[in-house]
């Protein structure tokens, strides 16, 4: 974040430098509940099921301190620090799970994965892992016992699923997609601001003229709410 | 090939600037069986502990608080070979940063992690890191031995079996095809690469290609859509910024180098190519802000350079403050030792004094330094030689300057530019006819001397050749067509007469000092691999 803003210089180091200490503060709030959470003998304690939602809450502050900074830096114009790179398929799921693996261990969800061993693709591991990782955190709270991750090419894009097996996404969320793709409107909450970054990560995902989209629908091999990232 | 993955038996340093996190970390390895983790608070301490024990695994925060940056005491570490190649580098980052946007900065870490971090994340990458390592030992290693044309040859070896990493094969074979100078094998590359995906730094690789090739106005277009794509990409500033040079667009060029600043400020080389250029242009503010934070930034890195403080002495006496220029040329005495920093010094006294108009300080300045010259081990670099010919020209001096000069073209026959700005320097001084005859005779002089070797060796006297090229570099130490062909005679004699330990470290040496003078020379590249190739199997040199 070194770009001034165009009024106040001193304003964005400022910003820079809280942000910077939040998140080291975020950081030890996280490893420091995912340590207690993993070293825990007895997991049906009250105080154990209360360490879990703590976590679920540290996740849900990283995840929208993560998109603001996005949006504070122009996520979409060629300011933002957008940079794809070609990733194995295999670590970016690897990855995916490491940061996510304690909570959905804490909370007794099963994660299921399927994707190809030896794909390769072309995008902003940072960005994408952040943007599925919420996806994946958003699932624990509506799925019943499991989420499945899976990755494939379909055509010339690369389709990235979160499915749950819950009672799927509500239709005013299902409503909200047309909207917040136009950018017209945010919904109340969280998922509004979450659904709208998702869709600036993907769209800034280009290639030969296409570029990448993010779909909600209920439904999936799994019969509840299915997040689907594509990318060109 | 063993195993390495065993992540308990290696030696962690930890370098973090936040207390809390140092320990959390060390928590973290510790949980995972660790016994050798160490820290260290900031930067100096890093760079010292570095210095001491040879770590395999480094996890360095990028933002280190005050002192040296992450970056910084990563390059020190790689400049000064306190880390090998199969030492694992992970730079910790809270927000990705400039310098890492598709690799830009010339020392990269093996992996950016971005926080929070965890014991499974960190498990993972390193086990990601090292199975990267692992396809590119070979390569590193003919790197390290500065051979090129074999790492090269690596690349194509393993892009056949691995697809995994097919793209960063490919990405180090063009790097390594540029170095060697092999811009049509490199083209080829890019080419390749961006028939696939448009990649920045791939459209910037072909970009670098045309501006060797003197194409300007290509390089230029190109480096534009790069930007204009990815305001970020550091590495398509610098280049759009020598190509504008190149192209005589000054002005253009230090607003790029400002973007660029911006973006980064904590470059030696930027601060200072934007300083330099903005005293050309008479923009003295831009210039002094620039030198004042190369100097700033130079102070805690190993790419510190006394130029700026040259730069700013100028900016200096073109307003006037000779007392401050006095000041400035103090503390660079101070900062750096050595013959041509005391030279350079006195040079630039006297055109700040000539500059600020007072005529009889810049004569005796002079004098002192024409003693300075007299007295001096060896001879001043091309830098130093051109301000002292310029200063000498300027109070009215003839002859020392002349013999510099002569002697500096004489040393680099093979250079246009080199040419280009002394006929300038004598065009200046009104000596144009005399300037352009000393520039013929100095270079036909220097390719006879160099040619009469290579006529000997080829009339079958390969002792009296090499003698000869021994004679022929030490009359012109700096001549790197010279050294080039006195080593090529030294690897033809071996590959003759089989392999000489000490001419063969002869001949390293030689080739070595023709790199630092010429870097990225393809003769470079093509003669390490020759002189490689000399050796018996059983022994390959490391850098």
């Amino acid at each position: 974040m070194q770009e001034d803003s165009p009024n106040h210089p001193e304003l964005s180091i400022l910003l820079a430098s809280c942000a910077h200490d939040m998140k080291n503060s975020m950081n030890l709030l996280n490893i420091t509940l995912e340590n207690l959470l993993s070293s825990a003998s007895v997991s049906n304690t009250p105080a154990y099921q209360k360490m879990v939602g703590m976590l679920s809450e540290t996740k849900r502050l990283h995840d929208n301190l993560f998109q603001l900074l996005a949006l504070y830096k122009e996520i979409g114009s060629p300011h933002f620090p957008f940079d794809p790179e070609a990733h194995a398929i295999v670590e970016f799921v690897e990855e995916v799970i490491a940061r996510n693996h304690i909570l959905l261990d804490a909370k007794g969800i099963g994660f299921d994965t399927d994707y190809p061993a030896d794909l390769v693709w072309c995008f902003d591991d940072d960005l994408v892992v952040g943007l599925i990782g919420h996806a994946v955190n958003n699932a624990l709270h509506y799925t019943r016992d499991k989420v499945r991750l899976a990755v494939e090419q379909v055509g010339e894009f690369l389709e990235i699923r979160v499915e749950d097996n819950g009672s799927g996404y509500s239709r005013e969320i299902l409503d909200a997609q047309a909207a917040v793709k136009a950018g017209v409107d945010f919904s109340n909450g969280s998922t509004g601001l979450g659904l709208y970054f998702s869709n600036e990560v993907a769209k800034m995902h280009k290639h030969r003229g296409r570029c990448g989209s993010v779909n909600l629908s209920n439904g999936g091999v799994m019969g509840g709410g299915c997040f689907v990232l594509r990318l060109p | 090939m063993t195993d390495n993955r065993d992540w308990v038996g290696k030696h962690y340093l930890v370098i973090d600037d936040f207390p809390g996190m140092r320990m959390v970390m060390c928590d973290m390895l510790r949980s995972l069986g660790v016994k050798h983790a160490d820290q260290a608070g900031n930067g100096a301490e890093a760079s010292a502990m570095l210095a001491k024990t040879k770590y395999d695994v480094v996890l360095c925060d990028f933002d280190l608080g005050f002192g040296r940056s992450g970056q910084q005491v990563l390059e020190e570490a790689r400049l000064l070979d306190l880390v090998g190649p199969s030492c694992i580098w992970l730079m910790v980052s809270a927000d990705r940063s400039a310098e890492s946007i598709m690799g830009a900065a010339e020392f990269q870490p093996d992996a950016y992690l971005c926080k929070p971090i965890t014991e499974n994340l960190l498990l993972t990458r390193l086990n990601h890191v090292w199975s990267k390592k692992q396809v590119f030992q070979e390569i590193d290693a003919a790197f390290s031995a500065k051979d090129y044309i074999k790492a090269a040859k690596l690349c194509d070896e393993k892009i056949a079996t691995c697809k995994l990493h097919a793209l960063d094969l490919l990405r180090m074979k063009a790097s390594l095809l540029m170095k060697s100078a092999d811009y049509a094998a490199a083209q080829k590359v890019y080419e390749q690469i961006l028939a696939d995906r448009e990649y920045g730094w791939a459209k910037t690789g072909l970009a670098r290609i045309h501006l060797h090739r003197g194409d300007y106005q290509a390089a230029k277009l190109m480096l534009q859509e790069v930007l204009a794509e990815n305001a970020n990409y550091l590495d398509a500033y610098d280049h759009l910024a020598l190509t504008l040079e190149k192209l005589g667009e000054f002005a253009e060029a230090e607003k790029v180098l400002g973007s660029a600043v911006k973006l980064s400020p904590n470059s030696v080389l930027r601060q200072l190519n934007l300083g330099t250029i903005a005293l050309r242009l008479g923009d003295l503010s831009m210039a002094e802000k620039a030198f004042h934070k190369c100097i700033d930034v130079g102070k805690n890195s190993i790419r510190k350079t006394p130029d700026a403080y040259f730069g700013l002495a100028r900016v200096c006496g073109q307003k006037e403050h000779v007392n401050q220029a006095l000041e400035v040329l103090a503390d660079v005495q101070a900062a750096f030792v050595g013959e041509d920093v005391s030279l350079r010094a006195k040079i630039t006294e006297g055109l700040v004094y000539h500059e600020a108009g007072d005529f009889s300080k810049a004569r005796k300045t002079s004098e002192e330094a024409a003693r300075m010259l007299e007295a001096a081990a060896s001879k001043p670099n091309i830098e130093a030689s051109l301000e002292t010919a310029r200063l000498f020209f300027a109070v009215g001096v003839k002859n020392t300057p002349i013999n510099l000069l002569r002697d500096l073209v004489r040393n680099n026959h093979d250079s246009e530019a080199l040419a280009i700005e002394v006929q300038k320097i004598f065009d200046q001084a009104h000596l144009g006819d005399i300037g352009s005859q000393l520039v013929a005779s100095s270079r036909k002089e220097a390719e006879e001397l160099m040619n009469h070797g290579v006529l000997l060796w080829k009339g079958g006297k390969p002792d009296e050749a090499l003698a000869w090229m021994r004679n022929a570099k030490a009359a012109l130490p700096s001549n790197v067509r010279v050294l080039f062909n006195c080593a090529h005679i030294m690897i033809a004699k071996m590959q003759e007469e089989g392999f000489d330990s000490a001419l063969a470290g002869e001949a390293r040496e030689i080739l070595l000092k023709a790199d630092q003078l010429s870097p990225n020379h393809k003769r470079f590249a093509e003669l390490m691999e020759l002189l490689q190739g000399c050796r018996p199997s059983d022994q390959t040199q490391a850098a």
